[in-house]
């Protein structure tokens, strides 16, 4: 092999508007070798491989700094098509797959061997008879390398999903030429002995020589199938490491880091929680799209700030969603002694629950409509407030006391009550939101990704109102936030949610690694935590 | 990227702004061109030009119809000329009328050519003679109007409202008691400056009882026959019967026609064709009955036959005769052939001569134009001719400096006017003053239009705001609007069944049929839940299958009142109801009174005003306010805990409801009611105003309604009248009202849908 590395990545920086997503990342990948690529959410391993890929993405928004070394040679990789005649190719977390097609056809699909016949010959190459025999044992070969038994000829659309992965992954290998295959997150919908096949199969392709870039976030798959690990953190290199080197536990903790301080510090040396449990959570599942639970057990304690975190479609989001009814839940749910009737909205309202909802534009706010009618909506719908007796007429004066009331209390900057909420800036809209829940008098606040999307300033002031309420009305709040960094500056405790199950419940002071091993689905031992 | 927008936008800017202000330019300069030209009027030299133009015009009225005669003549002697001539029959009647159009053309300009400008010796003595025969007119003109202006209205209330005339005027009635059955409907025949005019009254009452005598017998003689070919299979039975013997067998067979003998020679006639006919072997078809159902809409005019002048009236048309008499001497003076002039072309003389000189019929622009048209150019003092064309340009310049001073404003303040009521409207708005400036161009009454716009908004206001509760519970455009419009039209056809009459029918008509409407808009609502995203294909669709379906079943539904079932089957709802004798404009004519010309239906203005404050009411409401929301943010609903299926199905059950009230108040201004195809199109109207009002398919307020039926009827009334002034055919109108209602319903689906799904 003349060349050491078969794809060098050196000095990527990537800049979105004035936001670098990537500084001065290098990745080089040996043949044969799997390369684990870990990272958090918005690490920026998906903007490296979208660089890998000469995703559009990348070139609309003015293409990156630094070179890419494909093979030996400097290249420059127009698209993803020509990332694949290049012999990079990529294995989709969601499939890419035809169910009416049989496997072969989806194997073989926009590269079938064809035969010539007389009106090919005369109309062209687009009228050729497909090669049958011909693509079925292509196709056999490729099922084969990757340990698959299905006949050839099945159709897709029966089949399970772990087996539908493999075909993705057979569709790769049989690609001629092929010299550095991508993963991201394979095993994410797998079984775990499905998994375990999938890492089987990777060691078999890695053996051929094909070099393979593995992104996942479970630690223990890593440390089974990879050579080398390359870690991210907020769009920088923090180490590459050889596996022998290293152990699951320094992993986690590089993969999490004590990065910046948190955006507010809040003393929480004074507290002493009076212990009681205000919400109980039994073996709840929730079916929200991209955040499935799968038998959350959790207990909020009255008057604390608890916090749910964990990694991007992992169910932490739907906890909130399935308990305040947008979502198809089921479980059991008691609040302050009482079950909670799980899809009834108005009913969870009524009990003295609100939920500031992490989709602002879409769930949060009314966006044509005025600041006002926003605030008092819920109150309105659910409690009968602001309604004068005569026909039920909306209680004009009432609500622009209210809304004015509001509106410097948390510092809402708008030119008047009636100004339409779409209007607004993001932190601004989050206020309105706050301003909406507080409306309810709630004595249990849900809050989910309170600051995504806003600018400092007003995560900041965010974040204080939810503490000033919590510490002053004695408000039960539960921060869903994909931001550790906020979870450990302002709660008491942060519940760690993967594969749509409370991993761990740990302290903000609790170690880096316990968070990572958390996060990748583990349970740090005691003794580790501090 | 955003510095490019921002640069683009000010450049859009700034060349709007430069127009604008090149239209102000052009508006100054036109308007100092008027108003020098309204100067202009007032000068004396321009005055004695203005003498001589009326003469001029007078002159040509005077010889207009000669003129005519003359050609005319020419052209049936060519003809006469023609057909004498033996090869006449190997002509083609094109070839044939050409030959005798260029004659008569070469005749006319002959004639034209003699009279045109006839030598006028004796200037002073005519012009004293137009002077007072235009001061006669002045005052028995005045007169004139304003009697006949009292006896059409009389006479339109008379005619619109009476159906049964044969009750009003029945046999051995004497005029008295003729005048108290018709001042039950037009109480203003008993007024002390009105008796002149009744024996005019009687005689129309006698004469249209008369006529439907007539026309009744007609019908019944038409379903006899009917009946009885249709009765008959076999005519054979009654070959070589005639006469009485066969009208004693027949009556024999068909108990109906005892009684009826005086139908007997027409009955006799059909049935000897019909006899005739199988004793050849053939069979002739059944007679259909003439279909009476069918009745003409539209405006009544007066006929002025019936008119009675009163004295003073008569003696002023003696001075008018002195007056015209003196003009004629003098014009024969000058034409001695007018001399000759006998019958009805003496009589059109006089016509003529009348409408030149009538006040206020001959102004400035209009003498000019005659006048140059006719070459006068020479006969005009010291090369007045640019002086006067500008005079006369004065109006349409005034005008034109008006329109563009209002087109550069718009241009002027464009980001503030479509920030604040959105480009359609802006658009809308500008496009309906321009109709009224071009209205006034034209001499056509803005006055009378807007009466009439006003008349068209109490029609269509209530069907408008249907739409407004579809729209904001979410389903958008309601076209299945229809279905509660055939609610509201069974709830009519129900009260004629029952024979019921004003408000009382009135009443049940929008009760019944807005409870007939509360089951159909509940499942129509249901099946809606199940197709959100696809609501306007879906509503589409539902109705016009329910306007087909209804299609049967208007003929299958068991009403029997003789009035409004098909007489001759005895079953099914005939297509138009006359709501004459029931509620026909009952709310329009309710406190109705008349400001500036302008006739105000307060009633029904009022109606609509009270809908409309109850919708607004309902929408400050928690349950409305809980719709809207539904509408607008279906997830945010629910996450307040709203039943969104449940508040779409309240506002589509609103809304179909509120359409079954429309389609009755739409009636009662229409006058009839209009089954089977008719409220097809009713929904893609409604759209259509109330997004010229500035809604959008996701939002929409009570005054959206209002502004968008204003905007969208002023736009057809002025435009169909004003088509119709420029381009001479009916057909424009509806092609135009086609164009802007669909037109306005793209726009905005791809304005505001189109935007939201992405």
């Amino acid at each position: 092999m003349a060349n050491e590395f078969v794809l060098e990545m050196n000095h990527i920086t990537k800049v979105y508007g004035s936001n670098a997503v990537l500084k001065d990342v290098t990745l080089r990948i040996r043949p044969g070798e799997i390369h684990a690529l870990l990272g958090e959410n918005g690490a920026g391993k998906s903007t490296l491989m979208n660089v890998l890929f000469g995703m559009p993405v990348i070139h609309t928004t003015g293409g990156f700094e630094g070179e890419v070394i494909f093979d030996g040679q400097s290249v420059h990789i127009a698209s993803p098509m020509d990332a694949m005649s290049k012999g990079i190719g990529m294995v989709h977390q969601e499939f890419m797959l035809i169910p009416g097609f049989s496997v072969t056809d989806n194997i073989k699909l926009n590269r079938e061997i064809t035969r010539p016949w007389p009106v090919s010959r005369v109309l062209g190459k687009n009228l050729e008879f497909l090669n049958r025999s011909a693509m079925a044992s292509d196709a056999r070969k490729a099922l084969d390398a990757v340990g698959m038994s299905i006949e050839e000829y099945t159709l897709v659309s029966g089949l399970p999903i772990g087996h539908m992965q493999f075909i993705e992954i057979a569709r790769e290998i049989d690609k001629s030429g092929m010299k550095l295959l991508v993963f991201d997150e394979p095993t994410a919908v797998l079984t775990e002995s499905e998994a375990q096949q999938l890492l089987d199969v990777m060691k078999k392709i890695a053996a051929q020589g094909i070099a393979i870039i593995f992104i996942t976030h479970r630690l223990d798959e890593v440390m089974d199938a990879a050579d080398t690990i390359t870690i991210l953190r907020d769009g920088t290199l923090v180490t590459t490491l050889a596996k022998s080197d290293t152990t699951t536990e320094e992993l986690a903790g590089l993969m999490i880091g004590r990065g910046s301080e948190g955006v507010i510090h809040v003393d929480k040396s004074a507290r002493q929680l009076t212990g009681g449990t205000a919400m109980s959570i039994r073996d709840l599942w929730v079916n929200m799209p991209g955040e499935v639970d799968r038998g959350v057990d959790l207990d909020v304690q009255e008057g604390e700030i608890l916090g749910i975190g964990g990694l991007a479609g992992q169910g932490k989001i739907g906890i909130p969603n399935g308990i305040m009814g947008l979502y198809e839940a089921r479980g059991d749910v008691t609040f302050n002694g009482q079950k909670l009737p799980l899809g009834d909205a108005q009913a969870v309202l009524k009990a003295g629950l609100a939920m500031v909802s992490e989709d602002r534009r879409g769930v949060g706010l009314l966006l044509d409509q005025s600041i006002e009618d926003n605030i008092v909506f819920t109150a309105m719908q659910v409690r009968g407030d602001f309604l004068k007796p005569f026909l039920r007429q909306k209680d004009a004066r009432a609500i622009r006391k209210h809304a004015e009331d509001m509106i410097r209390e948390l510092d809402i900057r708008c030119t008047s009550p009636t100004q339409p909420v779409g209007t607004l800036s993001g932190g601004n809209q989050q206020k309105v939101c706050v301003a909406r829940a507080l409306t309810m008098k709630p004595k249990f606040l849900f809050v989910s990704e309170p600051t995504r999307g806003i600018d400092i300033g007003a995560k900041q002031l965010v974040l204080e109102t939810l503490v000033k309420l919590n510490r002053e009305q004695d408000m039960t709040i539960v921060m869903v936030s994909s931001e550790l960094q906020e979870l450990r500056s302002v709660c008491d405790r942060i519940a760690i949610v993967a594969e749509g199950r409370v991993v761990d419940i740990l302290k903000a002071e609790d170690s880096d690694t316990a968070f990572g091993l958390a996060m990748s689905g583990k349970r740090a031992k005691e003794g580790e935590k501090a | 990227m955003s510095e490019q927008v921002v640069e683009k936008t000010a450049k859009k800017r700034g060349s709007r702004f430069i127009t604008s202000i090149v239209l102000f330019a052009l508006a100054g300069v036109m308007l100092i061109a008027s108003i020098s030209g309204y100067v202009l009027r007032g000068s004396a030299s321009t005055r004695a030009n203005l003498d001589r133009m009326r003469t001029s015009a007078v002159l040509h009225a005077a010889t207009e119809g000669l003129v005519d005669s003359i050609a005319q003549t020419a052209r049936s002697a060519k003809l006469k000329e023609l057909r004498a001539d033996k090869n006449f029959r190997k002509r083609g009647l094109d070839e044939v009328n050409s030959i005798c159009d260029a004659a008569m053309e070469e005749a006319r300009a002959e004639a034209e050519k003699l009279y045109n400008n006839p030598v006028v010796e004796d200037e002073a003595a005519l012009e004293s003679a137009i002077e007072t025969m235009e001061s006669v007119l002045a005052t028995s003109g005045q007169l004139e109007n304003r009697e006949k202006a009292a006896y059409a209205e009389i006479y339109v209330q008379l005619v619109d409202n009476i159906s049964n005339w044969r009750e009003t005027a029945a046999e051995g009635m004497d005029d008295a008691a003729i005048i108290e059955a018709l001042a039950k409907t037009a109480p203003a025949i008993k007024d002390a400056g009105n008796a002149h005019l009744q024996p005019g009254f009687v005689r129309l009452a006698k004469d249209m009882a008369a006529a439907q005598l007539a026309r009744e017998e007609a019908e019944q003689q038409g379903q006899l026959i009917s009946m009885m070919t249709g009765a008959i299979a076999d005519w054979t039975e009654y070959s070589g019967l005639e006469g009485d013997a066969l009208w004693e067998k027949l009556a024999a067979e068909l108990p109906d026609l005892n009684g009826n003998e005086r139908f007997k020679d027409a009955l006799l006639e059909t049935a000897a064709k019909h006899i005739a006919a199988a004793e050849n072997g053939e069979t002739l078809p059944e007679e259909a009955a003439t279909d009476e159902g069918a009745e003409t809409v539209g405006e009544t005019l007066a006929d002025y036959s019936y008119f009675i002048p009163t004295d003073e009236l008569a003696k002023e048309r003696q001075d008018n005769e002195a007056a015209f008499e003196a003009l004629n001497v003098q014009l024969v003076r000058i034409i001695p052939d007018l001399g000759e002039l006998t019958g009805n072309l003496q009589d059109s003389l006089r016509v003529s001569l009348e409408k030149v000189l009538w006040p206020g019929s001959l102004d400035f622009s209009t003498l000019y134009d005659t006048y140059m048209a006719r070459g006068g150019d020479a006969a005009l003092t010291g090369g007045a001719s640019k002086t006067l064309k500008l005079a006369s340009l004065a109006e349409a310049l005034l005008l034109g400096s008006i329109a563009l001073m209002l087109l550069g404003l718009v241009l002027f303040f464009w980001e503030t006017l479509t920030r604040r009521f959105g480009v359609p409207r802006t658009i809308i708005a500008l496009f309906f003053i321009y109709l009224c400036l071009l209205a006034e161009l034209y001499n056509i009454s803005v006055r009378m239009m807007l009466g009439n716009v006003l008349e068209r908004m109490t029609m269509y206001g209530v069907l408008v705001l249907a739409m407004m509760p579809g729209i904001q519970c979410g389903i958008g455009l309601n076209m299945g609007m229809t279905i509660g419009c055939i609610s509201g039209l069974l709830g009519i056809v129900l009260s004629l069944q029952f024979n019921m009459t004003g408000f009382a029918a009135l009443l049940f008509a929008c009760l019944s049929g807005a409870a007939f409407s509360l089951p159909l808009g509940w499942a129509y609502s249901k099946l809606l839940n199940r197709m959100k995203g696809n609501e306007m294909t879906i509503s589409t669709y539902v109705g016009f299958s329910f306007v087909s379906l209804m299609c049967i079943g208007w003929m299958m539904l068991p009403f029997n009142n003789p009035k409004i079932i098909w007489l001759l089957s005895g079953r099914g709802l005939r297509v138009t109801h006359s709501l004459l004798g029931s509620f026909a404009h009952l709310l329009d004519k309710f406190l109705s009174f008349k400001v500036f010309g302008i006739n105000v239906p307060t009633g029904g203005l009022l109606f609509l005003g009270v809908c409309c404050f109850i919708m607004w009411l309902f929408s400050r409401s928690r349950t409305g306010i809980a719709m809207t929301a539904a509408g607008s943010n279906p997830r945010f609903a629910e996450a307040s805990g709203i039943n969104v299926n449940h508040m779409r199905t309240v506002g589509t059950v609103l809304s179909t409801m509120i359409a079954a009230v429309g389609i009755v108040i739409y009636s009662q201004a229409f006058g009839y009611a209009q089954l089977y195809t008719a409220p097809r199109q009713l929904g893609f109207i409604a759209a259509s105003a109330i997004l010229i009002g500035g809604a959008t398919v996701s939002k929409a307020r009570v005054s959206h309604v209002l502004i968008g039926v204003f905007l969208f009827e002023g736009v057809l009334v002025f435009g169909q009248q004003i088509a119709n002034s420029v381009v001479a055919g009916g057909g424009l109108s509806e092609v135009m009202r086609i164009m802007i209602s669909n037109g306005i319903i793209l726009y905005a689906l791809t304005q505001s849908g189109g935007a939201r799904r992405d």
